[in-house]
């Protein structure tokens, strides 16, 4: 039970056959197992997810050590609470919140039951397009950007400086003399002592 | 105490929850311009706030998303306070529909690492984030050099630092106060980028290749200059 599910399947521990939550996972194969631990539901994406009901909740703290075990079994999964957030839960949720994400550090999603949760479970295993890198870019206009924030240094006086001292480093690095030839007596005493004054607090 | 920073442009939404951060949970709060509307916590973590319904509405989805990636592009930990739309007093509040666009929102979110947390309104956000500000204090990721900055060579190092790549506020602000010259900062090792800027060692090795990246000037004559990123 440590690989994850293929692709459009569900694994569903064995407690929550003909549930309401069940039903809402159309389109996706949902498969019984006895030895999913503490986990409820494993799905595509490596998610084990952990479902608290409003009962748990009402009865006690009993969900907590539920939930301490659940953290502590240090699965490959990423580990996910569903939490059912009801009226008779509400004055609770703060405090399971809390013990949730600051003192296990795992990530809660708040559900109204357990149709809402079987739609959330079906949408958890598509596409992310929040991890999307973006592609690597030149680094010439980063460059040429930061040196113009060095006082008294528009694009002009930028791209003179980049011609003759292609890096930053090299630019902070060169001396006054090197400087003048290239923009002048006054720019070069600023440029350089831009970079070497000391930064301290007056 | 919390030390958390804080954009300008959160100020006009976020009267009550500044408020409840500096008095009710005595937090350092200081007001700088970041590149979108988010706060500070640590010298890792930022933290979005976004309410329920905006998250809901399918129209804000690129926004988000860029919002997102970038914050995620700058800081190590990015959490999202989704907080309960306000009723005005008298109106029964609107029963929230949840619909498939929020689920595929949520689960997005929760798999690309970005940490959740659900707030009835102003007031318990601002307890959250002083919460998350404590938390990352006891790890010993606070924010642990002054959140200002004075005098205007420094300001204009910190300018500067902010237009390195990869680097955010806080980083610019540790690096600002932890070099004695700007110079120094140019000249540095990785292990003391990563030292001074209080970040991760692959970002202080982009700093340093950064700062010693040779242009091609025909490159460089070709670009527009660019704002940051």
């Amino acid at each position: 039970v440590n690989a994850a599910p293929p692709h459009g399947h569900v694994i569903c521990s064995q407690r929550w056959r003909n549930a309401a939550v069940l039903q809402g996972l159309k389109g996706v194969i949902i498969l019984f197992e006895d030895e999913l631990g503490l986990a409820d539901f494993h799905l595509p994406n490596r998610t084990a997810i952990l479902y608290v009901s409003e009962c748990d909740i009402i009865a006690g703290n009993g969900y907590k050590r539920k939930l301490v075990c659940y953290r502590n079994a240090c699965s490959r999964f990423q580990e996910l609470v569903l939490v059912e957030r009801t009226r008779l839960t509400e004055q609770y949720f703060s405090a399971v919140q809390k013990f949730v994400l600051f003192d296990l550090g795992l990530t809660l999603l708040p559900v109204g039951g357990q149709v809402e949760a079987s739609q959330l479970i079906a949408q958890i295993s598509s596409e992310n397009p929040f991890r999307r890198r973006t592609p690597r870019r030149l680094l010439e206009p980063s460059v040429l950007a930061l040196v113009q924030h060095i006082p008294g240094v528009g694009r002009v006086k930028a791209l003179t400086l980049l011609q003759h001292f292609p890096s930053i480093q090299q630019v902070c690095n060169a001396s006054v003399a090197e400087l003048e030839p290239i923009v002048g007596q006054t720019s070069a005493q600023q440029v350089h002592s831009f970079f070497h004054k000391p930064l301290v607090e007056h | 105490s919390a030390c958390i920073l804080v954009d300008s442009r959160c100020l006009s939404s976020g009267v009550e929850l500044l408020a409840s951060l500096r008095q009710r949970h005595a937090a350092a709060v200081h007001v700088c311009s970041l590149d979108g509307s988010y706060f500070i916590v640590s010298s890792r973590m930022a933290v979005e706030r976004q309410s329920q319904s905006d998250l809901a509405s399918t129209q804000n989805r690129k926004r988000l998303i860029e919002r997102i990636s970038s914050l995620l592009g700058l800081f190590e930990r990015v959490c999202l306070i989704v907080e309960k739309d306000r009723t005005k007093t008298g109106e029964i509040s609107r029963l929230f529909q949840r619909t498939r666009y929020y689920d595929s929102t949520l689960a997005a979110l929760v798999g690309a690492g970005i940490r959740l947390l659900w707030s009835a309104g102003a007031e318990e956000s601002a307890g959250l984030l002083a919460d998350l500000a404590k938390l990352e204090h006891r790890k010993g990721q606070g924010i642990s050099v002054p959140l200002e900055v004075k005098g205007q060579h420094r300001q204009q190092a910190l300018q500067l630092y902010l237009s390195l790549p990869s680097v955010s506020y806080v980083h610019a602000l540790s690096l600002s106060h932890n070099f004695s010259s700007i110079a120094q900062l140019m000249n540095s090792s990785i292990e003391a980028i990563q030292k001074g800027g209080c970040m991760s060692r692959p970002r202080a090795e982009e700093i340093y290749r950064f700062l010693r990246y040779s242009c091609d000037s025909a490159l460089v004559n070709a670009s527009k200059a660019g704002k940051r990123n």
